[in-house]
């Protein structure tokens, strides 16, 4: 298990996290209280990069959901960016890919 | 300090002229000085007990003149009423017995009628014909000695009823863990259906995987009759655990009972959980489901049944082939029932010919953990794999061979899992009209 460690960067298209470890039932909750913290203003796009991701489960794809209502509640946008290939199945498997964006790395989600 | 002589100490004599003044001292106390104002009581009675000697100490402790106790009043007119009890019974007896007796607890009658508990030996002296002559008596006083013991008595009596208030509460504690555990249990069945009904000519079967009693588990399955002639089930997994998740999975089961009685349609059905749910869990805290939902029809002409399924984010369903194939039922593109307020739900059909079985699970299957890894799962491809080893298979032996791959898992399973069979008998009941004519 490697624990769950996010960074917060600012791009042209706005924030930008980056999650890197285990996003579970142990750790969500830090990306979800994380959310509000945001300066996301209408128009932007948030986007979380899941490069540095190793495991995902139910939590952590609540956690995503939760980002997608926290951008769209400030008419924001938002996109995943290098979504690891099981996490991907998942999100796959529940529909998920149709309503997140998906981009194959930060660079071309956050390019406006 | 009773001593009433004292021989000098070699030690003590050989020594400087401080301690030799002091030593002086000692000896001029004299011998009749000492035993007036020991620090203990003294008194000498006649074989009767009459007080023939008695030294001031004592006295004082009575509050009594000298006049009015020698030769007038016996040891046992100083003592309590329970004092005097004690006297009579054990005290003189063992005294008249064994000569002497030391270290009695008993209690004397002190002045203004306080009781003061004592310390009391006592000895007989006997003549030179060995005949006894008076008895000797020390009484200390045992005050402190016994407000000490009280002292004890009272932390003792603390001591134990702290240790029967922890124990009290441990034994509340435990009370309320096996309530609060049977309630979870009877919460958790009532998620679950008691019995599958009977559907004619099909066979159902199920099985719930708990990956802890302690958390109430967001699987859920159930199987019931729409109409005389359609049957409805569902299964699916609330996401989170506890008791939030349960509540979610009350809900989402009896709002799926409630919208199949008014519109069985797959999709329809999922619809309206979704519509529920979106409207109930917004915002932070999303709370969402994958579900299947199915319609069955079965046709008592063919002996086969009709089936309509539609799914939300939930992974597909398997059909097992009497020929021994097995394939998923696909339903891409469903998603997860919540989430979103106009959501897309896929349908798609078959039909269950005599042997074929549809089986329907939860994730905790294919997630199950099969390496030291957390990402090495089991997966889509070797559950098609073990099914086609039981296609044709009834229904029950199905279940009966999945639970056996559950419990293999071990500690790779620790997600609760939910699975259902619905089997067309290969070979029918011998006389299905009168079984269902019930």
């Amino acid at each position: 298990m490697s624990p769950l460690k996010i960074t917060t960067r600012n791009a042209a298209t706005g924030p930008v996290l980056e999650v890197t470890g285990d996003l579970d039932y142990a750790s969500a909750g830090g990306l979800r209280e994380l959310l509000p913290t945001l300066a996301l203003r209408p128009g932007q796009r948030l986007v979380v990069d899941l490069a540095g991701l190793e495991f995902c489960d139910s939590s952590g794809i609540t956690a995503l959901i939760a980002a997608r209502n926290h951008a769209h509640a400030a008419r924001a946008d938002v996109a995943l960016a290098a979504v690891p290939g099981n996490t991907l199945r998942i999100l796959r498997v529940v529909g998920l890919d149709q309503i997140l964006p998906i981009h194959p790395d930060s660079e071309t989600a956050t390019r406006s | 300090m009773c001593r009433s002589g004292r021989q000098p100490d070699p030690h003590e004599a050989g020594g400087n002229d401080a301690g030799n003044a002091a030593f002086a001292a000692l000896l001029e106390d004299s011998a009749e000085e000492l035993y007036e104002t020991a620090p203990c009581g003294y008194l000498s009675t006649l074989m009767d007990g009459t007080i023939a000697k008695i030294n001031a100490t004592l006295l004082g402790w009575l509050g009594l003149e000298r006049s009015a106790v020698v030769g007038r009043m016996r040891f046992t007119d100083l003592l309590t009423v329970g004092g005097r009890l004690y006297h009579e019974t054990h005290f003189a007896p063992l005294l008249r017995m064994q000569g002497e007796i030391g270290g009695i607890a008993l209690e004397i009658r002190g002045a203004e009628g306080v009781r003061i508990p004592v310390l009391v030996s006592s000895a007989v002296k006997y003549g030179g014909e060995g005949e006894p002559l008076l008895i000797r008596t020390t009484v200390f006083d045992a005050r402190d000695r016994r407000s000490y013991e009280e002292e004890l008595l009272r932390r003792k009596r603390e001591a134990e009823a702290a240790r029967e208030q922890a124990e009290a509460a441990r034994e509340q504690a435990e009370t309320d863990r096996v309530r609060l555990q049977e309630a979870l249990a009877t919460l958790q069945q009532s998620l679950l259906p008691d019995v599958l009904p009977d559907v004619p000519g099909l066979e159902a079967a199920a099985h719930y995987h708990t990956a802890s009693p302690e958390r109430l588990g967001g699987d859920f399955y159930d199987l019931f009759a729409v109409d005389g002639k359609r049957w409805a089930f569902f299964l699916g997994d609330v996401c989170g655990k506890g008791p939030q998740a349960a509540a979610v999975t009350s809900l989402t089961r009896y709002t799926l009972r409630a919208a199949a009685l008014h519109d069985p349609d797959p999709v329809a059905a999922l619809s309206t959980l979704n519509a529920v749910l979106h409207e109930r869990y917004t915002g932070g805290d999303p709370r969402y489901c994958t579900a299947v939902f199915g319609l069955l029809e079965p046709d008592p002409a063919t002996g086969q049944v009709a089936v309509r399924i539609a799914a939300g984010g939930h992974p597909p369903a398997v059909v097992l082939r009497a020929d021994g194939r097995a394939d998923f039922l696909p339903t891409p593109g469903g998603l997860l029932v919540g989430i979103l307020s106009d959501p897309r739900f896929v349908s798609a059909s078959t039909v269950l010919a005599p042997g074929d079985t549809l089986l329907l699970y939860t994730d905790g299957l294919t997630e199950a953990r099969t390496g030291e890894d957390r990402a090495t799962l089991y997966g889509d491809q070797a559950l098609l794999g073990f099914a086609a080893g039981q296609a044709g298979k009834p229904a029950r032996d199905v279940i009966r061979a999945l639970t056996g791959l559950l419990d293999d898992f071990g500690d790779g399973l620790d997600d609760d899992t939910a699975l259902l069979a619905l089997g067309v008998p290969a070979h029918p009941a011998p006389d299905p009209v009168t079984k269902n004519a019930r």
